[in-house]
């Protein structure tokens, strides 16, 4: 057995904690936040200059041939500062459906994330049709035409392509739209956290490609326990921030002449607050270290349960402890709060977790 | 022990039912039960249609023009007004400086503010919060100094509610800082026009103007204003405080949230079966079922004692610490039934309206969800309330 990381794992996370804690202050992603594509196109080159958008590709894509694990490292730090720069939707989804995928053109599609050139969002989830992931409407017909409707599309205003999940005859199958095909419409809007998102709607559209047509909604399946990895690491993140922010803060407000930190009450709860954390990062750790893939599988969903519930209560109590500037849009401990609780409910919610580790 | 209602207790219901079937105005029916935000010209209007059937005073003693109503009555008609998704009465005058005015005002603050509370001539604020004085309210800074007939104010008050639509504010100021920090406080009533005050708006997490700065530069005020004695501002202002906080734990309003989320969750689907046969999601509104009956037994119990004359006392901290608690509750599964639909957010990030497939009430889940953070906070933050609890009820 054997809990450590390796030397490169720890480079990357020295790499990445630096950039966070010296170059993205909360008032840095707050711009960010407000500004129209919703991130910053210096960050997102210096993250290619650093090789991170290469972490989870092969070698020959300048790649470091990296797995979930050294993903969660990355995605850690930057829940610490709550980066909005879009690595999920780009690295995650969309470059995890490429890769996966036996589309032969994938190398160059993949190159251009890498070099951070282009951006990708991958559409999945359908309107109001739940988490499930082959519960979708969307046709690629005989005629080579999409037609149906996308929701939750992270990433999509600021997509060059998108990357869809549609019905092809009795199959499921990936296709390659570029933004400017025609029939394709998009709605742009903000998510709560500060991130976007959109929807799409295809009318006849026709893609540029086809990426796979055999085993896509496996592929799509394997995709999204990655993506559930790298959320509760960033969550673990959060959480982590969240509950130091809240010890800072309560060391220096006075209240009855004395810091709020002295209060015994209080320190109980920024104790929970603790423990929660490492009990999660304990389980994240757990998820990370098992090889048996459907214990794994296994693991992930009851992680995600894990998560939604403890990142909603860190979250929840960091607020409180933080008093009214804590509901204040211009303290950074609210942002965590909207973070863990998107977190918290994107790809499913706790209880849509619980019962599918039940289930398997 | 009963807990039927007596036939005239029914006859009553029928009326507040026919009453708000004629006169609650539509527009705003529209818009409340759409979720919008209501104006506040119109959230004046609903007020005045309130205030013109006479029932404004619901819980003020007859001669000061109230209803006189029993606790039943009282429970009755605040739930029916919430069943129907009413605009929440505006508590500042209302409820929290009303009495204090008939409790310790002089004669002239009676007959000059309690009638056009009552009309909703003017709209009240609170000056209680500043910076450094949240829960220890009593270490308040902000000073008023006398100078002939006038106080003067200097300072700052925070998390003033709706504060940008005032008309008069209730503040609590500093006329002495030579004795224990709880004397030397007094209460003093000032008109929002006075040169001198300015309001600055707080955003919100919810991306809402809701709450407020208020400043006071040399704001001249006579002194007339002041609320009873001088110095004697803390024992008002606590006075005040149980009155808030019974009106603030919404059993009525929780009720009428908890059936919209039942009933939306018949349409939505989080995996093949719609959620509202999902058991985890069914034993979850069991349990703020369950929760919820007991709180409005216990708001009933309160009033019960209210009108044997037993004012609202420290278990009013009880109501507000439950009652806060399941609004939480109820926001929090709100929220987790909508699920990513609740993600499109206008807020403070631009992208007002979301033109996109998920409802509207799916995306209000959001904002109403980090709206309601703020409930365990103010009116004293719920950790104060056990406070309270331990020392004046269980003696500890």
């Amino acid at each position: 057995m054997n809990l450590n990381f390796s030397d490169e794992q720890n480079l990357l996370r020295d790499s990445v904690s630096r950039f966070c804690t010296s170059d993205y202050d909360f008032e840095t992603r707050m711009k960010s936040v407000n500004s129209d594509s919703g991130f910053s196109k210096e960050h997102w080159k210096l993250f290619a200059d650093l090789g991170w958008l290469a972490v989870p590709f092969d070698e020959e894509l300048g790649g470091l041939g990296g797995d979930v694990l050294d993903l969660s490292i990355l995605f850690e730090e930057f829940g610490k500062s709550i980066v909005v720069e879009p690595y999920l939707a780009n690295v995650v989804l969309a470059g995890g459906v490429l890769k996966r995928s036996g589309f032969d053109k994938k190398d160059e599609y993949l190159s251009s994330i890498v070099s951070g050139e282009k951006q990708f969002s991958l559409a999945n989830y359908e309107p109001e049709k739940g988490y499930n992931l082959e519960n979708i409407e969307t046709v690629l017909d005989d005629k080579g035409l999409l037609n149906g409707t996308k929701s939750t599309v992270l990433n999509a205003p600021n997509a060059d392509y998108f990357i869809v999940f549609s019905k092809k005859g009795d199959d499921f199958c990936f296709s390659l739209v570029s933004k400017d095909a025609e029939g394709l419409n998009l709605k742009s809007y903000k998510t709560y956290d500060g991130f976007v998102s959109g929807e799409l709607t295809f009318e006849n559209c026709k893609p540029e490609a086809i990426i796979q047509e055999k085993d896509a909604l496996n592929n799509l399946e394997e995709v999204m326990k990655d993506a559930i990895v790298c959320i509760s690491a960033e969550a673990v993140g959060a959480m982590e921030k969240c509950y130091r922010l809240t010890i800072e803060y309560t060391q220096q407000r006075e209240q009855f002449g004395s810091p709020l930190s002295k209060f015994q009450a209080l320190q109980h709860r920024m104790v929970d607050m603790f423990m929660e954390t490492e009990y999660t990062k304990s389980f994240l750790l757990k998820v990370l270290a098992t090889e048996d893939k459907d214990e794994k599988t296994k693991l992930i969903y009851g992680l995600k349960n894990q998560i939604s519930k403890s990142g909603k209560l860190v979250g929840e109590e960091a607020v409180q402890l933080h008093g009214g500037m804590g509901v204040t849009e211009e303290m950074s401990i609210g942002h965590y709060l909207k973070r863990l609780m998107v977190i918290a409910n994107i790809f499913g919610s706790a209880d849509f977790y619980l019962q599918k580790y039940i289930n398997s | 022990m009963d807990l039927n209602f007596s036939k005239e207790d029914l006859d009553f219901q029928s009326e507040v039912r026919e009453f708000l079937d004629k006169e609650y105005p539509k527009h705003i029916k529209e818009k409340m039960d759409n979720g919008d935000d209501l104006t506040r010209d119109e959230i004046v209007e609903w007020h005045k249609v309130v205030a013109k059937k006479g029932w404004m005073g619901h819980s003020w003693p007859v001669e000061h023009g109230g209803t006189g109503w029993d606790a039943t009555k009282k429970y009755i008609y605040l739930r029916e007004l919430a069943m129907e998704g009413c605009p929440m009465f505006i508590p500042f005058g209302l409820q929290m400086v009303a009495p204090v005015i008939w409790t310790f005002g002089s004669q002239k603050q009676k007959d000059y503010f309690l009638p056009r509370i009552l009309n909703f001539d003017d709209w009240w604020c609170q000056g209680y919060s500043e910076p450094g004085s949240g829960s220890d309210l009593a270490s308040l800074k902000c000073k008023a100094e006398k100078d002939g007939d006038e106080y003067v104010i200097n300072g700052q008050k925070t998390w003033t509610t709706l504060g940008q639509h005032a008309d008069w504010i209730f503040v609590l100021v500093r006329t002495d800082d030579s004795g224990k920090k709880q004397e030397g406080i007094t209460f003093i009533l000032v008109d929002m026009k006075t040169p001198g005050v300015s309001v600055k708006p707080i955003i919100t997490i919810d991306g809402d103007h809701e709450v407020n700065e208020v400043w006071f530069d040399n704001v001249r005020v006579p002194a007339e204003n002041v609320v009873g004695e001088p110095g004697q501002g803390w024992t008002y202002a606590k006075f005040l405080l149980f009155h808030e906080r019974t009106s603030i734990a919404g059993a009525p309003q929780l009720r009428r949230g908890l059936r919209g989320l039942v009933k939306r969750a018949e349409k939505i689907f989080h995996n093949d079966s719609p959620l509202s046969e999902d058991p985890f999601f069914k034993s979850k509104v069991a349990q703020i079922e369950l929760d919820l009956s007991a709180l409005e037994m216990t708001e009933l119990r309160g009033l019960a004692a209210e009108r044997e004359g037993k004012g609202p006392g420290a278990e009013s901290s009880l109501l507000k610490i439950k009652g806060t608690e399941l609004q939480q509750r109820l926001t929090s599964l709100a929220l987790e039934a909508a699920g990513h639909e609740a993600l499109p957010f206008g807020g403070p990030y631009g992208f007002k309206d979301q033109e996109v497939s998920s409802s509207k009430a799916a995306q209000l889940t959001a904002a109403k969800y980090l709206n309601f953070r703020k409930v365990t906070i103010y009116g004293g933050t719920n950790e104060i309330q056990k406070n309270i609890i331990a020392k004046a009820v269980l003696g500890l």
